[in-house]
């Protein structure tokens, strides 16, 4: 079992007399990928900002490794690196300055450290550069060096995938991932976009109106991914004879343009697209959906509304 | 290096790494070179060199002065003046020193009013230094370290100062080097005569330079102290260099509308020149050293404290 990494108990912040965030409690554990979610201003940046101690709690408390940011603020602090929603960075300064900036606000980050993280965020080519000359996804690997330069135990992104191209995002994706699991870090990322950060969080919350709805876990079991149904697309030359024998099978089939669209568990796909070939039907494509979670996602949130 | 030094090298080279920085320097450097050029072509009376008959010379002037006195009675300020230099002429003749020839030194001496611009520069890097942090957003990422808020402060508080020093170092350094260059150079410490409280005294000239420089940098502290608190509270640098800059230069018509309320004895800007007590002239009555730094001192852990509480308490929001 991996130990508790951070752990948020009956966390409050109100500004003025608006209650921001609402009794928000919840633990990432040590290793573990958390997705943090929510519609706009539902509070995600407020959480973020209480944690790395950049606004001050209203009641409840926050704890990394066991040590409170209230009371112990530099030991809590020591094992956080962060990005706070965008990533700036000084302009005037190259990518180099900046990191070494940041560098020597720690105790012991070694040069050789900087040169790692800068190979590993994809900078080596820039980094002599000005950053207010740099793209937005350049800031963005950037914001991810200055974050793991003295390898914190945790790491909180807040939207770390904004204005990366998709090569870039896969990257992260994938450098993230390899945080998580090879330095057990846990791993706190932020986002709107539920498809983009599913892909890697081991289990999400849900926030909404400053309150955490729910918890799920992401990737089950072997056993509940089998269960669950997914939704699954057919690309075929016949249509209304793939219908027909679908509809035999007692599976319900919607034709959207000239596409079917069904619901089936994962384990029976296999017989199906034997069944309709045995039938002669042509098959171009069979596409399974886990839209699953985003029908949740905005069944909860009640779409993407600020109200 | 340690952990602090560290917090202040980053500070000064988040200073010094800026144009805007070398662009103060270079303005500096142009008028102490423009200001030894035009002393150099404007006035002949200050290059008279004094030669071996330097009594006779003293004594020319001596009447030249007088003749001057007499023939514009109506002016008190000009006989004044001129009495004073003459007196200063007597007691170069009695205690038989030979007067200084213009040089390098004196032209050091004479810039210690550019001190006011170095406070200008002072005030707008110390009016910037944490609420540009802001403005770029950068102290999101200042903030989340493990270091205390009032650590960050003091160092970003020191290295403005440090700025200052350095600065007031370029100035004493490029006006030696104008001078020599202009009026060449007097000798490695010279003496020369100076009025003080009780008469004329004959002294090394370094000592005036740094005493002389040393009386306005107390404007430079207070005022630069002041817009730190101003851009810290307000998270604006122009406010802070606006309103810093408008005391700078105003501060003193202000006191100088409100003479005649005892009030005015507790207003900064009635305390800001200590060298009041030097020569005499205080503004004043019944004003001393010892309470002008009291009073100093008090506004000084005012403005300091009022930034600490805000820095240290305020949350980083949107
Ligand atoms: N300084 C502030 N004063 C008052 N209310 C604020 C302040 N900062 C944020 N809020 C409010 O707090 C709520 C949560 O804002 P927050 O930035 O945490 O949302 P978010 O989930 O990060 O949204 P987004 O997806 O747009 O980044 C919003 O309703 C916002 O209006
Ligand atoms: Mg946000």
């Amino acid at each position: 079992m991996s130990e508790i990494a951070l752990r948020l108990e009956n966390v409050q912040k109100k500004i003025g007399k608006k209650e921001i965030i609402k009794n928000v409690s919840l633990t990432v554990n040590e290793g573990e990928v958390y997705g943090f979610i929510g519609p706009n201003g539902a509070g995600k940046t407020t959480t973020i900002r209480l944690i790395v101690g950049l606004m001050k709690l209203t009641a409840g408390d926050i704890k990394v490794l066991g040590k409170s940011i209230k009371d112990d603020y530099k030991e809590a602090a020591k094992h956080i690196g962060a990005i706070v929603e965008n990533p700036e960075l000084y302009p005037f300064m190259t990518g180099m300055q900046n990191l070494r900036h940041f560098a020597r606000m720690y105790d012991d980050v070694p040069e050789e450290r900087i040169e790692e993280v800068i190979e590993l965020v994809g900078l080596k080519k820039v980094i002599h550069g000005k950053v207010g000359k740099y793209s937005l996804g350049m800031r963005q690997r950037l914001g991810i060096a200055q974050a793991i330069l003295h390898r914190p135990k945790v790491l909180i992104l807040d939207e770390p995938t904004n204005g990366l191209d998709p090569a870039g995002m896969r990257e992260i994706r994938n450098y993230i991932k390899k945080l998580a699991v090879e330095e057990n870090v846990a791993v706190i990322i932020s986002s709107h976009l539920l498809s983009e950060i599913e892909l890697i969080c081991d289990r999400i919350g849900i926030i909404k109106h400053g309150e955490l709805i729910t918890e799920q876990t992401v990737k089950g079991d072997e056993e509940t991914v089998e269960k669950t149904a997914i939704k699954v697309i057919f690309d075929v030359e016949q249509i209304d004879q793939t219908i027909k024998l679908l509809k035999e099978k007692n599976i319900d089939v919607v034709k959207e343009g000239d596409q079917l669209i069904t619901e089936l568990q994962r384990k029976d796909i296999p017989a199906i697209v034997r069944h309709l070939v045995e039938h002669e039907i042509s098959i171009y494509g069979v596409t399974g959906v886990k839209a699953t979670l985003e029908d949740q996602f905005l069944e909860l949130t009640g779409g993407n509304i600020i109200e | 290096m340690s952990n602090f030094l560290k917090l202040v090298y980053n500070e000064l080279f988040k200073i010094y790494v800026r144009k805007v920085t070398w662009v103060m320097y270079g303005f500096l450097f142009l008028i102490v070179l423009g200001g030894a050029f035009l002393v150099h072509t404007l006035d002949d009376e200050l290059s008279t060199t004094y030669t071996d008959n330097w009594k006779e010379q003293l004594q020319e002037e001596n009447d030249m002065y007088l003749g001057d006195i007499s023939s514009s009675s109506d002016s008190e300020y000009f006989s004044l003046y001129y009495g004073e230099l003459v007196e200063r002429n007597n007691y170069h003749i009695e205690n038989d020193i030979k007067p200084l020839n213009y040089g390098a030194w004196s032209y050091t001496l004479e810039n210690a009013g550019l001190v006011s611009i170095i406070s200008l520069f002072t005030i707008i890097i110390g009016a910037g230094i944490i609420s540009n942090e802001y403005k770029w957003g950068t102290i999101k990422l200042l903030l989340i370290r493990p270091i205390s808020r009032s650590k960050i402060l003091l160092s970003k508080f020191l290295s403005v100062f440090i700025f200052a020093f350095v600065t007031m170092i370029f100035l004493l350094l490029s006006s030696l080097l104008a001078g020599a260059i202009f009026f060449g150079f007097e000798g490695l410490n010279p003496d020369i005569v100076v009025l003080k409280n009780d008469g004329f005294q004959h002294v090394p000239i370094l000592g005036e330079v740094i005493t002389d420089y040393g009386y306005k940098v107390v404007n430079l502290i207070m005022m630069t102290t002041l817009a730190f608190m101003i851009s810290t509270i307000f998270k604006s640098s122009s406010l802070a260099v606006g309103v810093g800059i408008f005391l700078l230069m105003g501060g003193n018509i202000f006191v100088q509308a409100f003479q005649n309320y005892d009030w005015v004895k507790y207003i900064l800007f009635a305390n800001i020149d200590l060298k009041q007590y030097v020569t005499g002239n205080v503004l004043i009555e019944g004003m001393t050293l010892g309470f002008s730094v009291t009073v100093l001192f008090i506004y000084f852990v005012i403005f300091t404290m009022l930034t600490w509480l805000v820095f240290t308490k305020r949350d980083v929001a949107s």
